[in-house]
């Protein structure tokens, strides 16, 4: 649990201080360089305009991790919203509420952005809202599931016979008991805004190049991936290996919390 | 029970109501000028302002958005997709055509994921927390790590770049299939293995199974008669969500791949700006996904009489 916490502190220094530490300027063109080897200069080699990939994939961070976490943080207050509306709102807020959750669930998350994104035109703007609008619904089932649930407990019973305001009980009785599960799930939802935004990337719809987003630089090493092949495997290689610790934070964090509450 | 699947339909329904104002919604709301697009897409050149007019009511839009949802959705009830805004011609075959080559697709993914994932659950859950359980579970969260779109080209190095053994790009011949229903199977594989597994686990640890090898009943036929039926619940369920993973892994697999299908239709669709294109498979894929959820909802039921009266 503690390693994985740190990974996952790491990862963050990376994303913010990466840019400070990166050996060059990561979009200087160089074209007698290009598609140069790993060696000392090019620690991972350069790209087809002779652009350090480390260098790249270090600014990339900042982008490919950096828009992850807003768009999943975005889904985080949509979907808090949304559930604790449907579990307080009385039945038709919960009925419309959840009929509207199941609608967007209707499609497939990617479908939906490369549509969204793609109709919207390409752009980091629009990649954001795509992302953002499909992203909301998983935080939105499991609010209202606990908030349903704590609905029956006494100290909600009591706060709500006081005449506490529904927006106060949800501030001081929903929120405190909801935020573990939701960072949980919270986890879950930034690796796959992870893989999202690359995929989007990838397909010429996320951020746009020269910026060094990682999606956006497979889709450019993929040309070369005959004479290159190695320029193609870094920025995959950051994608799998965020999304994994990201994935293992999450996992350490569910079981401490079952632990916590079901000591065995 | 009847009751409960009738509420069941009938949420479906409120669902696919919803989704066919939201795929009509978004194309509505996306910027620039519908006709504008529909005129410049099938006239390739400056179109005077008249044509753009005239675009207009041809294609329903000068009577406002409720005005031309009901011009799409009256055709569509009946099963008419109308016109692609570029060629003109009709959607539906088309759609049909692109579907002919993902169904395989996806069918084979989902075979190559059930043939790594059930048997590596099995073998992990002989001994949970051993090394063989471990293994398992470290593979199926490296598999969920992976984005399709790399697996992909990194097979593509391997066994069609360096080995040789297999076709890439394209779908002329039978074997063009292996190397991206492999890259959409290894994925479906991840997750199915962890879900499979818990699946097992938690069968296993019903309170019924010390009782029953007290009496003397072999494990072979405990196995067989209760760990499989408890465990086929999460399965069931799992393959409504499958099925997105599947429908979305298509896409990337297939622009990957240079593959036709419904996701290189799609991507192409966006990029032409033919609406009634990109109507047609959002909402195709929503139906589906929205029909195998209620089926899997039904069969639940079927399975688990108790999930009913928990809902209600």
């Amino acid at each position: 649990m503690r390693s994985v916490i740190a990974l996952f502190g790491a990862f963050v220094l990376v994303a913010v201080f990466g840019p400070l530490v990166a050996p060059h300027d990561p979009s200087a063109i160089n074209v007698p360089n290009r598609l140069s080897s790993p060696g000392a200069e090019w620690f991972l080699g350069t790209d087809a305009l002779g652009r350090d990939i480390l260098s790249r994939l270090l600014h990339g961070a900042r982008w490919s991790l950096g828009l992850a976490f807003l768009v999943s943080v975005i889904g985080l207050l949509i979907g808090t919203l949304a559930g604790l509306a449907a579990a307080l709102g009385g039945r038709l807020a919960d009925w419309l509420v959840m009929r509207t959750t199941d609608t967007f669930l209707a499609f497939p998350d990617l479908v939906a952005a490369v549509v969204i994104a793609g109709l919207l035109g390409a752009g980091t703007g629009s990649l954001v809202l795509a992302l953002s609008v499909t992203g909301w619904m998983r935080y939105a089932r499991v609010a209202r599931g606990i908030g349903l649930s704590l609905a029956t407990r006494g100290y909600v019973l009591q706060a709500k016979l006081a005449g506490m305001s529904p927006l106060a009980i949800a501030r001081w009785h929903y929120l405190p008991s909801l935020l573990p599960s939701l960072t949980v799930v919270w986890t879950g939802m930034f690796a796959r805004a992870i893989l999202g935004i690359s995929a989007l990337g990838f397909l010429g719809f996320g951020v746009q190049p020269p910026l060094p987003e990682w999606g956006t630089m497979l889709l450019d090493a993929r040309i070369h991936m005959l004479s290159t092949p190695l320029q193609m495997i870094w920025p995959g290689l950051a994608v799998v290996v965020c999304v994994l610790v990201i994935n293992l934070a999450g996992d350490a964090l569910r079981d401490a919390l079952a632990e916590r509450d079901d000591p065995a | 029970m009847t009751r409960g699947i009738l509420g069941l339909v009938l949420r479906a329904c409120v669902v696919l109501t919803g989704v066919a104002l939201a795929t009509f919604a978004l194309l509505w709301n996306a910027p620039g000028d519908p006709a504008l697009a529909i005129a410049l897409a099938r006239y390739d050149t400056v179109v005077p302002a008249d044509v753009i007019d005239r675009v207009r009511v041809e294609a329903g839009l000068d009577g406002g958005f409720w005005a031309a949802f009901k011009g799409w959705v009256g055709p569509l009830m009946a099963g008419d997709l109308g016109r692609s805004s570029v060629t003109g011609r009709a959607v539906w075959p088309e759609l049909a055509a692109a579907g002919s080559y993902t169904v395989p697709l996806a069918v084979a993914g989902l075979g190559i994921g059930l043939a790594i994932s059930v048997p590596l659950a099995v073998i992990a859950t002989r001994a949970p927390g051993g090394w063989t359980d471990r293994f398992a579970v470290a593979l199926a969260s490296l598999g969920a790590a992976v984005p399709a779109y790399w697996l992909g080209l990194l097979l593509i190095l391997l066994f069609a770049v360096h080995l040789g053994w297999l076709p890439a790009m394209g779908a002329r011949t039978r074997a063009h299939v292996i190397l991206p229903a492999l890259t959409l199977g290894l994925g479906v594989a991840a997750s199915l293995t962890r879900i499979i597994r818990s699946g097992i686990l938690e069968a296993r640890g019903q309170q019924f199974l010390p009782a029953l090898r007290r009496r003397g009943v072999s494990d072979r036929a405990i196995g067989r008669d209760h760990v499989v039926p408890h465990a086929a619940i999460p399965v069931v369920t799992v393959f409504g969500l499958e099925l997105a993973f599947l429908l979305e892994g298509t896409v990337m697999v297939e622009v990957i791949f240079g593959r036709p299908g419904l996701g290189s239709f799609l991507v192409a669709a966006i990029a032409a700006r033919d609406f009634p294109k990109v109507q047609a498979v959002v909402l195709l894929t929503a139906l589906v996904f929205v029909v195998v959820n209620l089926l899997v909802d039904v069969v639940y039921r079927l399975i688990d009489p108790r999930i009913g009266e928990r809902d209600a």
